[in-house]
């Protein structure tokens, strides 16, 4: 029997191929989302791991103004590993409308290394640069920079570019870092004065670098040490992709809404025009629980297909994404690929598909078989209040039959509503962050990376393609579901004009209502999102209403060009052919 | 004079997965206005198809069909939607009723669109549920009714904009006896009313309200009977019951 059931579900499952594929297409599309999320996390933390470990990062990393402060730091109990105190000196360097600060150090020997990106490594009279800081100045390999310090004008080739666990990404509230050797930073600052020491520790048990910062920071006069533990550098350097990671959250929860509204459309569709099958399934004798068995493991094998597609885009697409936050640390992040997420990304997916076959499979089955087979696909539930005003309201014949078939569906409108409401809220968001960076000052260096505005508008187009293809897939169901009806329509004498406007007005109409509510969700979204991030009230700025009307305009345009397929369709099915229709 | 409904040699092949099936095989009629006539022949004589080419609802594969002497298997998909409108009323076996719609608004779909105000529309629609005995329906939804019911609203939504011509197919086909005698009596009255009446059955009882049965056999006109002067409907009924 099992193996009969099996059977059926996958004949289910190639009956209704267009169903099937856009219930994959979108449940992928929820998996990829969830690994998404979870990959990202795990990926931007593990470059700043290597970086540390490539580094031989500090356990403890003690600031002091004189060397004998440093060797008393290092002569502390629990010390494992000490290098020599490292020089700092304070130098101007010049760039365009003005000159930024920069802290020139030593080279450490053995701990906290800086771990070379491009160039050279270090020897006399050059200088290697922090990697973030040469990229926010443009300031190449091979080309000399002019650096102002107390010993006059120099300039210094520089030899390369390096990157150091504790160094977060410039300029984020934090000098800039370069290294030079020992003579170099002499002739730059002569008076030793005025050189502040770095000491780097490791220790024997790395969970107690907290209790040794403490001890150390005691040790020395209050106010004239900054001590910071290995974690106090990884969360500074992990707060670089804070932004992202908000956002990542933000259109990771988004995402979830549209494409979770979509495959209930897509399994609410399936189960409708499963109505009548069902009715056939229990007229050959199948019981209820057998019939929903059918219908739960034809929902199983699309989700699996789905996970198993989800996970693999996730996977290869979160090292992209991630990109971002891993740069200022060492080299390209890898993939976690953790079976957990998959576990993660498919328990979701798989119960919202089986849930919704069974709770279908379980209204539908109250029916007789009888009832079921007569009545062919599942009728639409009574009538809504806002079908019953859109009845009254004095719209266009075809506009007001095709709301009124739409809506005779609320459910599914709503949701549809929903996710294009949501996709027009996250393009609200885009347009007032592109707002918010175009009104900052010229030439200023942005604590925003420049990876973010190029992932926001990449979501974006990520929640945009997934809302067509949605609108695509719902007005082919639409079609599918009424051939009969409209060849009914067709038969009445409504032309293939007025059968293609009925439908694309309806969806256009239904989208409208979405696109105009996005707006204010758009606006409150990006209030939050910036507030999260940490962002003054008073940079913030809304994006122009110009820009927001061209929400519900694009929106119109993208339902009629994704719908105007489907509906030429609808009126290409022969008039006899679609009165045949089952 | 010119018959309002007119076939001339009309031919349809349909291709089903290679296979050609000739539904209907040069098939000539003529229609004159105000005659009652029945399609009579076994299932899948060409019936339903001939009645399909005559409103214009498929193609032929050969020949005309003409409608007071105006060729309009050639029209396009447009202005046979337009004809139809107002020349040509459709009533169905299984009713096909908008299931989104109410009773009324069934009804009044194709008086809007001949241009007909709402108000006005609306008006009318209701007026000829009265007059078909379901005036007290007319808000309700099409799964809310019998199926004598619904073919009652089906043929109010036929008959809205008094139609030249009324073509059925099989409309008392999913009909009780006492729900066929009303429908039969409604097109008995349609046509007293100068309307023309086509109707595709194998109910010999239909059959016997028309003026005129065409047999269908293969595809082709294999017999043509002129009935007496109309009787009653519910005569028709009783003498066929009987036998």
């Amino acid at each position: 029997m099992t193996a009969t059931l099996v059977r059926l579900a996958f004949a289910g499952i190639r009956s209704r191929a267009l169903a099937s594929v856009l219930t994959i297409l979108l449940s992928s599309a929820a998996a990829a989302t969830i690994v998404l999320a979870l990959e990202v996390g795990a990926t931007a933390r593990d470059p700043w791991q290597r970086t540390f470990t490539a580094a031989n990062g500090a356990h403890v990393l003690a600031n002091v103004p004189t060397q004998a402060d440093a060797r008393a730091i290092a002569a502390l109990p629990g010390v494992a590993e000490r290098d020599e105190p490292v020089p700092i000196a304070v130098a101007r360097v010049a760039r365009r409308g003005g000159t930024e600060r920069l802290l020139l150090a030593g080279l450490p020997a053995r701990i906290n290394v800086p771990v070379r990106t491009s160039g050279s490594a270090l020897r006399e009279d050059g200088v290697v640069l922090e990697r973030s800081f040469a990229e926010a100045l443009g300031l190449a390999v091979g080309t000399p920079l002019r650096l102002a310090g107390a010993g006059g004008p120099i300039e210094l080739p520089i030899l390369g570019t390096a990157i150091s666990p504790s160094q977060p990404r410039f300029p984020r509230s934090n000098t800039g870092l370069a290294w030079v050797r020992r003579a170099t930073l002499e002739r730059i600052e002569p008076d030793h004065s005025r050189w502040h020491w770095t000491q780097a520790i490791r220790l024997a048990n790395a969970a107690a670098a907290p209790a040794f910062a403490a001890r150390a920071a005691a040790s020395l006069p209050a106010g004239t040490a900054s001590v910071a533990t290995w974690e106090d550098q990884r969360e500074e350097a992990l707060r670089d992709a804070q932004p992202i990671g908000i956002i990542l959250t933000t259109y990771t929860i988004l995402l979830l809404v549209v494409v979770f509204a979509v495959v209930a459309i897509l399994v609410g569709a399936r189960a409708s025009a499963q109505h009548r099958e069902i009715g056939l399934l229990k007229a050959v004798g199948l019981t209820p629980r057998q019939v929903s068995a059918v219908f739960a493991l034809e929902s199983a094998a699309l989700g699996l297909i789905s996970v198993v597609i989800g996970f693999a885009i996730g996977a290869l697409l979160a090292p992209r994404l991630a990109a971002p936050s891993a740069e200022t640390l060492l080299g390209p992040p890898t993939t976690a690929a953790s079976p957990w997420h998959l576990l993660l990304a498919g328990i979701p997916v798989l119960l919202v598909l089986i849930g919704s076959a069974r709770s279908s499979t379980r209204r539908a089955t109250r029916y007789s078989a009888l009832q079921a087979i007569q009545a062919g696909t599942a009728a639409p539930g009574p009538r809504s209040r806002l079908a019953r005003a859109v009845a009254r309201a004095p719209l266009l014949l075809a506009l007001a039959l095709g709301l009124k078939d739409l809506l005779a569906r609320r459910h599914r409108a709503l949701r549809l509503a929903v996710a294009i409401g949501v996709t027009g809220a996250a393009i609200v968001v885009a347009l007032s962050m592109n707002a918010t960076l175009d009104a900052q000052a010229t030439g200023a260096v942005s604590d925003v990376p420049d990876e973010l505005p190029v992932l926001v508008y990449t979501l974006d187009a990520v929640l945009l393609l997934i809302t067509a293809t949605t609108l695509v897939a719902i007005a082919l169901l639409s079609v599918r579901e009424r051939v009969r009806e409209l060849g009914v329509l067709k038969a009445i004498g409504l032309t293939p004009g007025q059968i293609a406007s009925s439908l694309v007005g309806a969806h256009a109409a239904v989208a409208l209502l979405g696109a105009l509510a996005s707006i204010p969700l758009g606006i409150g979204l990006y209030v939050t999102v910036y507030a999260i991030a940490g962002g003054s009230g008073a940079d913030r700025v809304i994006a122009p209403w110009w820009w927001l009307a061209l929400v519900p305009v694009a929106t119109v345009l993208i339902v009629i060009a994704a719908t105007s397929l489907p509906a030429r369709l609808a009126t290409r099915i022969p008039t006899a052919d679609a009165l045949r229709y089952e | 004079m010119t018959p309002v409904l007119e076939a001339r040699s009309l031919a349809k092949t349909y291709d089903t997965g290679g296979a050609k099936v000739m539904a209907l095989r040069g098939v000539d009629l003529a229609i004159a206005r105000g005659e009652f006539v029945a399609i009579m022949g076994p299932s899948g004589c060409g019936k339903s198809t001939l009645l399909n080419l005559l409103a214009g609802l498929d193609r032929p594969t050969a020949g005309e069909v003409r409608l007071d002497g105006e060729r309009i298997d050639r029209l396009s998909e447009t202005d046979l939607a337009r004809l139809r409108r107002r020349h040509i009323g459709f009533v169905f076996q299984f009713f096909n009723l908008m299931p989104t719609l109410s009773a009324v608004e069934n009804v009044e779909l194709p008086l809007l669109l001949v241009g007909r105000r709402r108000r006005d529309a609306r008006r009318s629609a209701n007026e000829l549920l009265r007059e078909l005995g379901i005036g007290d329906k007319h808000a309700a939804a099409p799964v809310q009714l019998s199926g004598g019911q619904q073919q009652r609203v089906a043929l109010a939504r036929a008959l809205a904009n008094t139609p030249d011509i009324v073509l059925g197919d099989e409309p008392t086909g999913n009909l009780d006896s006492a729900a066929s005698r009303e429908v039969l009596g409604l097109l008995r009255g349609a046509r007293d009313r100068g309307q023309t009446v086509l109707l595709a059955t194998h109910d010999a009882r239909v059959a016997a309200a028309a003026d005129r049965v065409i047999t269908l056999r293969d595809g082709l006109v294999s017999d043509e009977t002129k009935l007496q002067a109309a009787r009653p409907v519910a005569l028709a009924f009783e003498r066929f019951e009987r036998t």
